[in-house]
């Protein structure tokens, strides 16, 4: 049976109505400034720059969501028609775990919320690399792609080039357990 | 297209029989077969299917007010930038460069060099006649659903002129027509 397609959910910027991302080259980008901050800071890493320190606090603080104090506020300042809800940034993460001394499998999550089906992508990606590719349940219930071998390197340049909604910087590799991006 | 499109130009809105209706649903599920399985939640056969012809020749598929596809004359129907943003892998896909962003959401017709440069990139399968999205440097989201004049081999070496038409881009009259009542 085919498969259903789960809708992205889409940052919209409630003042200019383009996905957030796209502010900069809308009709007043400007007017979208406060409410990008707010929302959508790691898109315009140079407007967060610009707040002072305080802010930045709330920022991050508003974007890991914990303290109520910071929710009050932002139900104050929400603007007419703002989306409210947080939403996860997606993100492609690749791990490398090597099995049984020289047997290594090559972890892929998270294609799934660029709307990438997985069943599409392990046949393409065990195609471009001549190995075993298959879709599977990951420890936290979310679907992964294991891709037989140690493909690392040629994969991020691969992702970028297939999928075209996948920004490089939205790549990530876990080296000795710790995140670092793909770009650079 | 729909650069200066409003719903005042809407010229008729019809409710198509069911046999058109099943006509339409086809040719969609052709077209973007990982559609499929949603069409009857997108398009349901109970609920009544409205096409509203459009100066130009152009038609849109609207259910439940919301327009979701269109299409010129009996062209391959297309969806809107906001449906493309929930099923973003339904289409085949270009990539402009980021200077060429603001000319294409200015509704400029998508040049060749501006998917050829170092920031843009081609999906080689595509044909010419083809419905495309169009992605940006940088960008995770479509900014523009596209029709090619040239496929995407002749858009790699003859690399001038237009390569594809601009049918939809965020912002124009279509983006701005949530609802047509
Ligand atoms: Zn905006």
């Amino acid at each position: 049976m085919a498969v259903k397609l789960q809708p992205l959910e889409v940052l919209y910027c409630p003042v200019c109505s383009l996905p957030a991302e796209y502010c900069e080259f809308g009709p007043d980008f400007e007017k979208c400034k406060p409410w990008l901050i707010k929302n959508a800071p790691e898109l315009y890493p140079d407007l967060v720059k610009g707040e002072n320190k305080w802010s930045w606090m709330c920022i991050f603080l508003h974007s890991s969501g914990t303290t109520s104090d910071v929710k009050k506020d932002e139900e104050v300042k929400r603007l007419p028609g703002g989306k409210v809800k947080k939403k996860e940034k997606p993100e492609v993460i690749v791990e490398k775990i090597v099995r049984n001394k020289r047997k290594c499998v090559t972890i892929i999550k998270g294609l799934d919320m660029f709307g990438i089906k997985l069943s599409d992508a392990s046949k393409k990606l065990g195609k471009k690399f001549a190995s075993g590719a298959s879709v599977v349940k990951g420890p936290t219930e979310k679907d992964q792609i294991d891709v037989q071998g140690d493909i690392m390197y040629d994969l991020a340049e691969f992702i970028t080039e297939t999928w075209q909604n996948v920004p490089e910087s939205a790549i990530y590799f876990i080296e000795d357990g710790r995140k670092v991006p793909a770009m650079g | 297209m729909f650069k200066k499109f409003t719903p005042e130009e809407v010229t008729g809105q019809n409710q198509v029989k069911a046999s058109v209706q099943r006509k339409i649903r086809q040719s969609i599920a052709d077209e973007y077969p990982d559609l499929e399985p949603l069409l009857e939640d997108m398009l349901p056969k109970k609920a009544p299917l409205i096409v509203a012809k459009c100066q130009n020749h152009i038609n849109l598929v609207v259910v439940n007010n919301v327009p979701l596809f269109f299409n010129v004359r009996d062209g391959p129907y297309m969806p809107t930038l906001r449906l493309l943003h929930q099923y973003p892998g339904i289409m085949k896909m270009f990539r402009v460069d980021r200077g060429a962003i603001k000319f294409v959401l200015a509704g400029a017709n998508i040049m060749c060099p501006g998917l050829t440069s170092a920031g843009g990139a081609l999906d080689e399968e595509v044909s010419a006649d083809a419905p495309v999205a169009i992605m940006a440097e940088g960008k995770q989201h479509a900014l523009a659903i596209g029709y090619t004049k040239m496929s995407a081999q002749d858009i790699k070496s003859i690399n001038k002129g237009i390569g594809v038409d601009n049918m939809h881009y965020l912002n124009d009259g279509l983006w701005k027509t949530l609802h047509l009542d």
